[in-house]
């Protein structure tokens, strides 16, 4: 194999990565905490929220879907990315559910964006960063809503795609679907609710706006939960290979004083 | 312009519906169930409560149980929860969302809430000061904020002592 220094070297380098990774693991679990309970809060919300759109549902499926798609700007937290983005592609090039090809699709986070880019680059129209760094607020999902809306674009309802937590160690890829203003108005169910002037506009913005916040909330405890994950597996993988270049090294130690040892009794025997 | 407006369902009783507004029969149980949720934190979740007051743009309302399904947007002012025990619960809310579902549900969907107790009157004249040099400024954005501003912290002001 390579000379004692060669391993040496690797053996330093191995061992500073399993201490970055140790070191992100336990900074994940420590947002994990916080991600979580502020998710509890945030699900709630996201709920009561869903309780008009349960009694009043559109009466056909949509054809134009506007899809959101929620992921981060940070990599090295496993397959989060990844699976949203599949879960995206899926749902546009799904025959049964009756949704036009040409939907227009926004990305939260910029490893999404990079990934969607590449299969669906003619449906991306809007595209935010630099949120997911902490703990989401409202402001931040009032701001997206703001902008949905103020791009212009049509759909009839608005699927967001998210990573749902299922626990500490899994999340799975979903949709939830939030109606417009005109399809609500058109629902039987919501013709059951008195409404002094029309609200329906207002009612519709603001649960997009929390919507968007409680499918941000726990997409980012789910990415805490895969990145501490990841970077145990990380951690333990770096383990095992300094286990091995440690025993590679002593032998090979071991092997250079033995020739040493030979080469000198055999000078000292031939005298 | 305040109006109080009280509405009132009539009760359903066992086997007569002697007055009712929405068709389907309210077979859920006779307590109104109140969901109070915030983003950062739920106060009620699905509790059963006597009635609720809310501050609504239109003006006030008392939500009592078997209500009809309504929305209702909210203005800045406070919120009041009367409890089976007849204990009354205030928050301020800064504005929202409150329906109620068919089947005696009321959701109110609100950013922030806080108890009139935890405001200083003192840093609201502050704010409000400062507020109203900024609706007097030329740029559209900021006298828009700055006039949601007002409109929250003079509703404050009426709440915290």
């Amino acid at each position: 194999m390579a000379t004692l220094r060669e391993i040496e070297l690797r053996l330093k380098s191995v061992r500073n990565i399993e201490k970055i990774t140790k070191s992100m693991k336990m900074i994940a679990s420590t947002k994990l905490a916080k991600a979580q309970r502020a998710m509890v809060s945030g699900k709630e919300y996201g709920i009561a929220n869903a309780e008009v759109f349960k009694n009043a549902p559109a009466d056909e499926p949509a054809k134009r879907k506007l899809i959101v798609v929620i992921s981060s700007d940070k990599g090295l937290c496993g397959g989060i990315h990844s699976s949203v983005s599949k879960a995206t592609r899926r749902l546009i090039n799904d025959p049964e559910s009756g949704i036009d090809p040409s939907s227009p699709i926004m990305v939260i986070g910029d490893k999404s964006k990079a990934q969607l880019s590449r299969a669906l680059g003619q449906n991306l129209s809007l595209s935010f960063n630099q949120i997911g760094r902490d703990i989401p607020t409202f402001a931040d999902a009032a701001g997206v809503a703001d902008l949905i809306i103020k791009s212009g674009v049509e759909y009839d309802s608005i699927a967001i795609v998210y990573n749902k937590f299922i626990s500490a160690i899994s999340y799975e890829a979903t949709v939830v679907e939030v109606e417009s203003e005109e399809a609500l108005k058109e629902s039987a169910g919501f013709k059951a609710y008195e409404m002094e002037d029309d609200v329906t506009k207002d009612l519709a913005e603001f649960s997009l706006a929390n919507a968007i916040f409680a499918a941000l909330v726990e997409s980012h405890a789910c990415e805490q939960s895969a990145r501490r994950t990841a970077m145990d597996n990380a951690s333990k993988n770096a383990g095992e290979m300094i286990g091995r270049l440690q025993m590679q090294y002593n032998r090979g130690r071991q092997a250079a004083i033995t020739n040493e040892l030979v080469d000198i009794i055999t000078g000292a025997s031939a005298l | 312009m305040f109006r109080q407006t009280f509405r009132q369902v009539a009760r359903q009783s066992n086997s007569v519906v002697r007055r009712a507004y929405a068709t389907e029969a309210a077979t859920a149980s006779e307590a109104l169930k109140l969901s109070l949720a915030l983003p950062h934190q739920t106060l009620y979740s699905e509790s059963e409560v006597e009635q609720v007051n809310l501050p609504s743009i239109n003006g006030d309302l008392g939500i009592l149980a078997n209500h009809i399904p309504i929305v209702e947007q909210l203005r800045p002012g406070l919120l009041e929860i009367i409890s089976k025990g007849g204990e009354t619960d205030q928050y301020f809310v800064s504005g929202g969302l409150a329906t109620v579902q068919p089947g005696n549900k009321l959701t109110i969907s609100a950013i922030e809430a806080f108890k009139p107790d935890q405001f200083d009157a003192q840093s609201v004249k502050d704010l409000i000061a400062d507020a109203q040099k900024r609706a007097a400024s030329s740029d559209e954005a900021v006298v828009a904020e700055a006039n949601i501003e007002l409109e929250v912290l003079e509703a404050l002001q009426h709440v915290a002592k």
